[in-house]
């Protein structure tokens, strides 16, 4: 007897009973479609995660003051944190440094004739276009020539437009007071390549020299780095916190957010939840496979005069083994790959939803497949033995 | 060709055992066509496994064309019952979810025979029995002498040396039992040995030869010369 036929026998026999070879698939179509959703989903997320730490890939880091631990809670502690302009130049200079970009911020109100909407104010330069991609909705964004001549313009996000103004482009050329002192929008901008999760703050973006004309100081409360290269960054990220802490008079440290210590974070963290995953996924084939396990024992109960039959026309005990083997592993295989199917429509949905990459690997995918049928060969193994053992005059004398 | 000697079947039922077969001596030579009579109980459906390849015998000697298939291993008697015998039950025991055809194949695939070849076997064997229009029906499309028909050409497929046919009839009206004795008779006369089990008597006289059978023992063995020892 060909395997062929022996498949083919196998296949018949979950059709004629459609129903019952669903309804016993569903513990694995569930179990392997949720881990392939879960591992879609997670790698996903590790996807953003490490890009969003990695600074988009342009070998920016972050430096922040990290108080000491008493003050930790305390918003005072943050108060003195600032960046003079002889700190950004020396920065500037450093061989590993690319450029540098800092900013200034505070909340403040914009008004508008009678209207207010508060709102964050960025001071900046032309640099801070790097850590985040903008663009205009309308009129233009701000550029260099505004900074350099100190011009007293601004660019409005589109939340505050919606406070003050009736539409987009009658911002543009009007003038709003800004603590007091004028400003002319020149633009409506927009951040571009925003995450799913990141809410739209309501902001203003106006040129650094203009910043001290409302706060009464250049000096600017955020500072990125830029290495010249990916390797540059480690030296890069030494020689500034070792410059600014030699600088600071404060309790606390200069420090810069450790990529390598980062991206071990995140895998420890994706191993974890891979164990996890993994714990889940062999529970749930485990359930899934008693189920098989126990309609195969039904089925062969059913179908104890089919044996004897089988056997009394020649069929050997082997035949009979690979008979109900056979029909086990089809059933979880074909019960696999709809799950994987299931699974990746699941996944691709949510990446699309929230604009991650689709991650369904073909590994994952292979693994999907195997373990099924190898959860069909350990779960059919005890039926399919206990119909092949079957007496064949016992069978099929059975009612 | 079939030579039964001092065979013995007993079951263990707690400590006691029930004799079923009692030291049967029976020798059956090629082309005759024996029925087994006897009351119910008395051993004949047992007797048929023994010869059919289905039962081991506790003890004595089963020599089918000169060879001891009592001591076979199992994979050589499914073997033998697949390529020279071919059973007939009484209640049929076609497959219902297969078509007439593909339960006459059934012997065929474990025989390991190509797909083409079972298929213009099959149909041969449905025409042999009358059934050439009924190719493609559900055996619960079949009336119940149909059935035992598609039964009697998967039986035949296999061109075996040996038909067992434990009450071919029992379950048929005596129309339907008529035919199918006729098409016995007929595979008789084409040179086929066949062994029937039958409670009635005008079924039993289709054969040329009548063995009875009572509490395990034969007791009468008309139309041959064979002596019971007892
Ligand atoms: N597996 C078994 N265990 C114990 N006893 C058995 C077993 N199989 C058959 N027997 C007994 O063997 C005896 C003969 O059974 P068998 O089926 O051969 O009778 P039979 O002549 O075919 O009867 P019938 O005409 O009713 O078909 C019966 O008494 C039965 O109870
Ligand atoms: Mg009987």
């Amino acid at each position: 007897m060909s395997f062929l036929d022996s498949v083919k026998m196998a296949l018949r026999s979950l059709w004629s009973h459609r129903l019952r070879s669903m309804l016993t698939m569903l513990g694995i179509i569930i179990g392997v479609g949720s881990v392939i959703t879960v591992v879609a989903i997670g790698k996903g997320g590790e996807a953003v995660l490490t890009s969003q730490f990695a600074g988009g890939g342009n070998n920016t880091f972050e430096v922040y003051y990290m108080p000491p631990d008493e003050e930790l809670m305390d918003y005072d502690a943050y108060d003195d944190v600032a960046y003079t302009t002889e700190d950004l130049r020396a920065i500037q200079e450093m061989p590993s440094v690319n450029q540098v970009i800092a900013y200034a911020y505070n909340s403040t109100n914009v008004v508008y004739h009678q209207e207010a909407a508060g709102a964050q104010i960025l001071a900046i330069n032309e640099n801070y276009y790097d850590l985040n991609e903008f663009t205009a909705s309308s009129g233009r964004l701000l550029d260099n020539r505004d900074v350099d001549n100190g011009r007293r313009v601004v660019t409005l996000s589109t939340g505050v437009v919606e406070e003050l103004f009736a539409a987009n482009d009658e911002a543009v050329g009007q003038i709003v007071n800004i603590e007091g002192v004028p400003f002319e929008v020149i633009g409506v901008h927009e951040r571009e390549n925003q995450s799913f999760f990141a809410f739209q703050v309501d902001e203003l973006l106006l040129p650094q020299s203009s910043w001290p004309m409302l706060y009464g100081t250049d000096n600017m409360d955020m500072l990125n780095v830029q290495a010249n290269s990916a390797d540059d960054i480690q030296i890069a990220s030494h020689a500034v916190t070792n410059y600014l802490n030699d600088q600071s008079t404060l309790s606390g440290e200069y420090q810069v957010l450790n990529m390598e210590e980062i991206e071990q974070g995140i895998s420890q963290v994706t191993n974890v939840t891979t164990m996890i995953i993994g714990g889940v996924a062999g529970i749930s084939l485990l359930v899934g496979g008693i189920g098989v396990m126990n309609i195969m024992l039904v089925s062969v109960t059913e179908r104890t005069r089919e044996i004897g039959l089988r056997k009394s026309l020649g069929a050997t005990r082997g035949n009979i083994l690979l008979q109900f083997l056979i029909e086990s592993v089809t059933l979880t295989t074909i019960g696999g790959l709809i799950g994987i199917m299931l699974g990746a429509g699941v996944a691709n949905t949510v990446s699309l939803i929230a604009g991650w990459p689709f991650l369904v690997s073909i590994p994952v995918v292979l693994l999907g497949v195997g373990f099924s049928m190898f959860v069909g060969i350990v779960f059919g193994l005890l039926p399919a033995n206990k119909a092949a053992k079957l007496d064949p005059i016992e069978a099929l004398r059975h009612e | 060709m079939i030579h039964l000697k001092n065979l013995d079947k007993q079951y263990k039922n707690g400590d006691q055992t029930l004799r079923v077969l009692n030291d049967i001596h029976l020798k059956i030579e090629e082309n005759e066509f024996v029925a087994i009579m006897g009351p119910s109980g008395s051993g004949k459906s047992t007797l048929m496994n023994m010869i059919g390849c289905l039962d081991q015998p506790t003890s004595g000697e089963y020599l089918l064309h000169g060879t001891d298939v009592a001591s076979q291993p199992e994979k050589e008697l499914a073997k033998v019952r697949n390529a020279q015998i071919g059973f007939v039950f009484q209640q049929f025991h076609l497959l219902p979810k297969l078509s007439a055809m593909m339960n006459v194949e059934l012997p065929l695939i474990y025989g390991g025979v190509k797909k083409k070849e079972r298929r213009e076997r099959a149909r041969l064997a449905l025409e042999k029995v009358g059934l050439e229009d009924r190719v493609n029906h559900l055996p619960n499309q079949l009336s119940g002498g149909q059935k035992q028909r598609v039964a009697i050409a998967r039986a035949l497929i296999n061109e075996p040396s040996l038909i067992l046919a434990d009450e071919p009839t029992g379950a048929l009206d005596s129309k339907s039992g008529t035919q199918i004795m006729e098409l016995f008779t007929q595979l008789h006369h084409e040179g086929a040995t066949l062994i029937m089990v039958t409670h009635e008597q005008e079924v039993a006289d289709y054969a040329k030869r009548i063995v009875t059978v009572r509490d395990g023992e034969i007791i009468k063995d008309r139309g041959h010369e064979y002596v019971v020892p007892r």
